[in-house]
């Protein structure tokens, strides 16, 4: 079955055309990123904090099965089930099989994009069992049928009039309401029931802890408490990279990941989760769903370090201007730019290219992830691989030889800077020159350095070498 | 069921015993590290629950726990969690979802708070194993006293045994809150709409 790439840079471009929406998420994401900034000022220890979250992650993804076995037999020892999933569709087996055997036809959720990487809602739902996202912006996907377009801030692409519509069409409020209060007020009306009526909750997780047996789930809502409390049924869901060794090292990362996800030093609700309720089942599903396989690739297996807190999102000029549901993946901008790959080569080929390769996501960082270099790591490999479209290629292998040969380089910049001054608009701006789509070609320039070189230092230069001097 | 998950958890772990490039002598554990400010005061508690959205109750001169509370909530539906505080009803006195949905004021006591972060932890001890119905209240009452304070993430993790022993912990630094709506920011999102503490000593 062919697959085909996702068209980023064309669906980049149509975002950019809605000038409201473009201007409300590239500010709005910087604001974050400038708070994230704030709070790191605040700390002296902030590099030493990072450092370390890099060097737990790395030593627990060096020693995971081991760490795994632990968490298990641990959470086991609480009263947990615990069970494997390898892919999506076990994992989706599985839950269907949990609310099954307790006869559960409604499941709240709070956020956990692992859900939608194993698409279980569109395994759930024929099988007659309703699954509500608690979490305002996860719901507000939802109901427009839309993936999340952030790790933390799942509806950041929308405008309140947005909101406002959808909310107008599936809770009878008013279209016209431009208040986002009165309109957050109508989601909380509207999720209490569903809330109350529940059959079983689902929760995500941000950390299990290996020496306890527990996991941790971070939210602002408090919709993870609600979802995993009000029914008698809590599972929870969690990658098997999610894992660190020991519970204080729980203070490392609940202080750098929310000053690095919002600029707020933590989220509201930092909930354990040790041992099921008084007379509840608890159950976590561990998935690797190609976890396993990325742990053995030498160039991005680090890429397990990530924590989820979004700041190389914030961060970064392609995803600020071009909107999380271009990307057409679960995971949006540079954290998916190195991980939707690994899903599937091809369908996701197109996302390593949308980089300046500026180097801002691997410094914003809390785990030291080098998210640039991965990104044009895997430049290599999908070129290696065949999997970028002709025209990008041919250009590129061009471009290779020219750059290879200065004689080759020079006649070319001539003719280029000849081109650009007398050809006509229609022939240098065509699809051969995907640059100079959104950007106008640099100005021809009168004479090149070379060629002024030669003319005025090239002379000196010799005689100066010639004495044994050194040229200034 | 059983022989599925079985294998599924076994391929898995040989999966990873025999391809993982990450080597364990190339990466030791890390040491525990206790990093940063340690001021355990009040007043840097206080200033970091304000930040996160929360408020500080004081008592006036003579005033019971009690007055105290009725002076903000006056004419609600109270329910206490604590022997500390006398309301109408008990959280042990809830029986459903729907009860709990009903009320107006939880008051609860903390067994501590965290300096750094505005912080105060709720188990399933101090909730009598009600663990939604805390969060199905419109509004919270924290008794915290000064001397149960910690200083930052890492002293709490080392220092508080809970972390280890509760089944469920939750750390709230004030009320639910949300900005998914074009990044205003908004109290009372799905949990309680407002989180008060009030100090006891």
């Amino acid at each position: 079955m062919s697959v085909k790439p996702v068209a980023h840079a064309h669906e980049g471009a149509k975002f950019l055309e809605e000038k409201a929406h473009y201007h409300f998420h590239d500010e709005r994401l910087w604001d974050v990123r400038q708070k994230r900034d704030q709070e790191m000022h605040i700390l002296p220890e902030w590099q030493e904090l990072r450092q370390k979250a890099s060097e737990i992650k790395e030593h627990t993804l060096a020693n995971l099965p081991e760490y795994l076995e632990q968490f298990e037999k641990n959470a086991k020892a609480n009263g947990i089930y615990v069970h494997w999933a390898r892919d999506g569709e076990e994992h989706n087996r599985l839950v269907n099989e949990i609310l099954q055997s307790h006869h559960a036809k409604s499941l709240i959720k709070s956020k956990s994009m692992i859900t939608d990487e194993c698409e279980m809602r569109e395994y759930l739902e024929p099988q007659g069992i309703t699954v509500t996202e608690t979490d305002l912006g996860e719901r507000i996907q939802q109901l427009d049928n839309q993936l999340p377009s952030h790790v933390v801030l799942p509806a950041v692409q929308k405008l309140t009039g947005d909101v406002a519509a959808l909310f107008a069409k599936h809770y009878n409020t008013d279209p016209n309401d431009n208040d986002p209060h009165s309109l957050t007020e109508a989601q909380r009306q509207a999720a209490r029931p569903i809330i109350l009526n529940a059959d079983a909750g689902m929760t995500g997780g941000n950390f299990l802890v290996a020496e306890t047996g527990s996991f941790v789930v971070c939210t602002n809502e408090g919709n993870a408490d609600l979802s995993a409390n009000v029914t008698g049924l809590h599972i929870a869901t969690l990658g098997i990279e999610r894992i660190v060794p020991r519970m204080s090292d729980l203070g490392v990362f609940i202080r750098l990941l929310s000053r690095s996800a919002l600029g707020s030093p933590i989220t509201q609700y930092t909930t354990h989760f040790r041992k099921p309720k008084k007379n509840g089942e608890m159950h976590i599903i561990l998935v690797d769903n190609g976890r396993s396989d990325r742990l053995a690739m030498d160039d991005f297996w680090s890429s397990l370090k990530c924590i989820r807190c979004g700041a190389c999102m914030n961060t970064c000029p392609v995803y600020r201007r071009s909107g999380g549901q271009s990307y057409g993946a679960v995971y949006s901008g540079p954290i998916g730019a190195i991980i939707d790959p690994t899903f599937n080569k091809t369908k996701y080929s197109t996302l390593p290219f949308a980089s300046t390769l500026n180097g801002s996501c691997t410094n914003v960082c809390p785990v030291k992830i080098n998210i640039h270099e991965q990104i044009f790591k895997w430049r290599r490999v999908l070129v290696e691989e065949h999997e970028i479209p002709f025209v990008k290629k041919e250009i590129m292998k061009m471009a290779g030889r020219l750059l290879a040969s200065p004689r080759l380089y020079r006649a070319a910049i001539k003719g280029t800077n000849v081109a650009l001054s007398t050809m006509p608009r229609f022939i240098l701006y065509n699809y051969l020159n995907p640059w100079g789509k959104h950007r106008e070609l640099p100005h021809p320039v009168k004479q090149t350095f070379n060629s002024w070189y030669r003319q005025n230092r090239l002379k000196s230069a010799q005689k100066q070498s010639e004495k044994g001097g050194q040229v200034q | 069921m059983t022989t599925i998950h079985q294998n599924a958890r076994d391929v898995i772990l040989a999966k990873l015993r025999e391809k993982k490039i990450p080597q364990p002598e190339q990466f030791p554990l890390p040491d525990v590290v206790t990093l940063g400010d340690l001021d355990a005061s009040p007043k840097r508690f206080e200033d970091n629950l304000l930040r996160m959205g929360g408020s500080l109750w004081p008592r006036e001169e003579g005033e019971s726990l009690e007055e105290a509370v009725r002076r903000k909530f006056p004419d609600v539906k109270i329910c206490s969690a604590t022997d500390e505080f006398k309301a109408s009803f008990k959280i042990t006195d809830l029986r459903s979802l729907k009860e709990a949905n009903l009320v107006d004021v939880m008051v609860v006591r903390s067994p501590f708070g965290i300096a750094e972060m505005g912080a105060i932890f709720l188990s399933e001890k101090e909730l009598s194993d009600h663990l939604a119905d805390v969060h199905l209240a419109q509004h919270l009452i924290v008794l915290l006293s000064k001397s149960d304070l910690t200083a930052n993430m890492h002293t709490a993790y080392q220092e508080r045994e809970e972390f280890k022993s509760a089944a469920y912990g939750v750390l709230m630094s004030g009320p639910s809150a949300t900005a998914d709506i074009q990044g205003v920011l908004i109290r009372g999102a799905q949990g309680v709409r407002s989180l008060t503490v009030i100090w006891t000593d």
